[in-house]
């Protein structure tokens, strides 16, 4: 790997340690944890529950502080940045959960165009425009106006996949997509993301315990009590 | 394009029975203020209205009397002491008392306000009754208020379709020979209006040189405050020289004091006021436990505290505007209802309007930022 700006890799994690609690109670979750993302790499992170796999995540996806070693995501070092700036590094990075948290009271449009007001410099008819070419292109063309409770759990996950990627994100951050969906939909769902993410070179970090899906990725990470355990 | 405000309204709107209840509940909340705070403007402006009728500039009171409606009587003659100051033109006498009209249909008795005045000039704003001044010098004729309550039969509708009705009034037979519109208050039912000569031959047992109230009118130009004060020497430590401005704060103040309307009907509102917000609170407060998961990934998404703190705030403010004025029209008819059930003046005041207006944004405020506080709490790291 050269040191030149466009191979630099778009996570970069180099000691990192992380605990929760204080004194008494205080638990390690991560021990020395150094692993990289390159652009356009496909990353997938293993592992047992409690291997610390999901606490990684929350600490490059910025919702939590790191607190000992240095982390690099997107070219900001997150081990020194403020609350603030932590907001904006997750303004620059696609979110997929577990569950998709479309907020109830909206259609699958306005969920997906709702994130544009993270973006105010793209205008309201680009934002509708990329809100519909997103949803047809997960295969939503016809449920545009449906509000979650109307979406089978498969279609709600392809609108989360559309709301994480119209904003064209640098980074896209998924943990346990599948975890929800049968076996079928979960993996036309990573398959639909893998596909979207590659034709815009964008990387993804997904947290999985799926072994069906192993075979999307380039690497796959795998942990275990708090260490990185192996790569492949 | 999707501000705070706009996600607020999807939010409350997409339930619309929720919706409508929260509405119903500032409805209520917003009702029982305006209600509340207008019956308590109506009966403290009732209450006064006797006062606010007196035109005359300067009135005189025994030192005993602390509101006119249960006045001490002073002697007549301090009056004719008061004439020899060159800036009173006219000096006029009044006598109130209670007294027990009997209804000539039900042959009930009921109190009635009775007041002795000059009919041709009474230096107070009674419409109309100079018109009857003659007839009323007469034995026995009296003016009847066709704004009294109902339970003196149907004395009003009577006189205007028969003409002249005889009554029984502190077992004496007397004669209304008209009516004219004056209006009743929470102290008097009712009210008569006799010469003093027709007054003193109802009150046979009250002394004929005790006066309830002096008026008097000063001569274009004179000084009220200046008069009062010369006055006051002339009459001595037996009576009390007041300015009209005098005697009607003196009025409200005995209402504040001897009667429980400001706590009454303050109370009340506040119970309104304590409705709207837990209501509110409660509405907002579930809409936010609810939907926790739903905050906490739109701010790992990078939203700020600050635009779901705005998005509950809007929701207070939406439910206010939605609740302030299906209320404001509910009391306005609810005013009505009590103008007519108990024939006393309610009315919206501007003040009022806005007062109660602002009240219900407090209300709604309050209950957001109570509310707060849980969006706070919504933690993004937890969504994973």
């Amino acid at each position: 790997m050269t040191d030149t700006p466009a191979a630099r890799p778009v996570i970069s994690s180099r000691h990192v340690n992380f605990w929760f609690g204080e004194g008494d109670l205080q638990k390690q979750a991560l021990f020395d944890v150094t692993m990289e993302v390159a652009a356009g790499e496909i990353v997938l992170l293993t592992g047992p529950s409690g291997s610390g796999k999901t606490t990684l995540l929350t600490l490059i996806g910025a919702l939590r502080k790191v607190r000992d070693g240095e982390l690099d995501v997107l070219s900001r070092s997150l081990h020194t940045a403020s609350m603030h700036e932590l907001v904006d590094v997750r303004r620059e990075i696609g979110f997929i959960f577990q569950q998709h948290n479309l907020l109830p009271f909206m259609t699958a449009r306005q969920n997906v165009e709702l994130m544009f007001q993270l973006h105010p410099n793209v205008s309201h008819s680009e934002a509708s425009r990329l809100t519909v070419e997103l949803l047809t292109s997960v295969g939503l063309s016809d449920r545009l106006d449906y509000f979650p409770a109307r979406l089978s759990g498969g279609q709600k996950q392809r609108v989360a996949v559309a709301r994480a990627l119209v904003t064209s994100p640098k980074l896209i951050l998924a943990d346990e997509p599948t975890a929800a969906l049968d076996s079928h939909s979960g993996r036309d769902v990573v398959m639909l993301l893998q596909e979207l993410a590659r034709s815009r070179n964008c990387p993804i970090l997904m947290v999985t315990h799926d072994p069906r899906i192993l075979d999307i990725a380039d690497r796959v990470i795998n942990m275990e009590d708090g260490r990185v355990h192996k790569v492949e | 394009m999707y501000s705070s405000f706009f996600l607020a309204w999807y939010q409350l709107s997409h339930n619309k029975v929720k919706l409508a209840v929260a509405a119903a509940g500032v409805v209520v909340a917003v009702m029982l203020m305006l209600v509340q705070l207008g019956i308590r403007q109506g009966a403290m402006d009732n209450s006064v209205a006797v006062a606010r009728r007196v035109t005359a500039d300067l009135v005189v009171v025994s030192p005993r009397t602390k509101t006119i409606f249960a006045s001490a009587q002073f002697p007549r003659r301090l009056l004719y002491r008061i004439g020899s100051s060159d800036d009173v033109v006219e000096i006029g006498e009044m006598y109130m008392g209670q007294g027990r009209f009997r209804n000539p249909w039900d042959k009930l008795e009921f109190p009635v306000s009775i007041y002795g005045i000059n009919p041709h000039s009474p230096m107070m704003n009674l419409p109309g009754i100079e018109r009857f001044a003659d007839q009323l010098e007469l034995t026995d004729r009296v003016l009847f208020d066709s704004l009294s309550r109902k339970s003196y039969g149907p004395v009003g509708k009577y006189l205007n379709e028969h003409g002249p009705l005889n009554v029984e009034v502190n077992l004496r037979k007397i004669q209304l020979i008209d009516s004219i519109e004056v209006g009743i208050s929470i102290n008097s039912d009712g009210n008569l209006f006799m010469s003093p000569a027709n007054f003193q031959r109802m009150f046979p047992d009250r002394q004929s040189g005790s006066v309830d109230l002096g008026l008097i009118r000063l001569k274009d130009g004179a000084n009220p405050e200046e008069v009062r004060d010369q006055l006051s020497h002339y009459v001595g430590r037996e009576a009390k020289v007041l300015t009209r401005d005098q005697l009607i704060e003196a009025e409200i103040q005995f209402i504040r004091e001897n009667a429980p309307i400001d706590f009454i009907f303050g109370m009340g509102a506040a119970i309104g006021f304590f409705i709207g917000f837990v209501v509110v609170y409660q509405i907002l407060y579930t809409e936010v436990t609810n939907h926790m998961p739903q905050y906490a990934t739109l701010k790992a998404m990078g939203f700020s505290d600050q635009y779901l703190l705005r998005m509950v705030v809007s929701q207070a403010l939406i439910l206010s505007l939605l609740g302030y004025f299906p209320g404001f029209v509910l009391a306005l008819g609810l005013y009505r209802v009590a103008t007519n059930a108990i024939q006393m003046q309610f009315s919206m005041t501007f003040g009022r309007a806005v007062g109660v207006f602002m009240l219900t944004m407090v209300m709604c405020g309050l209950s957001a930022m109570i509310a707060i506080r849980k969006v706070k709490t919504a933690d993004p790291a937890d969504v994973f």
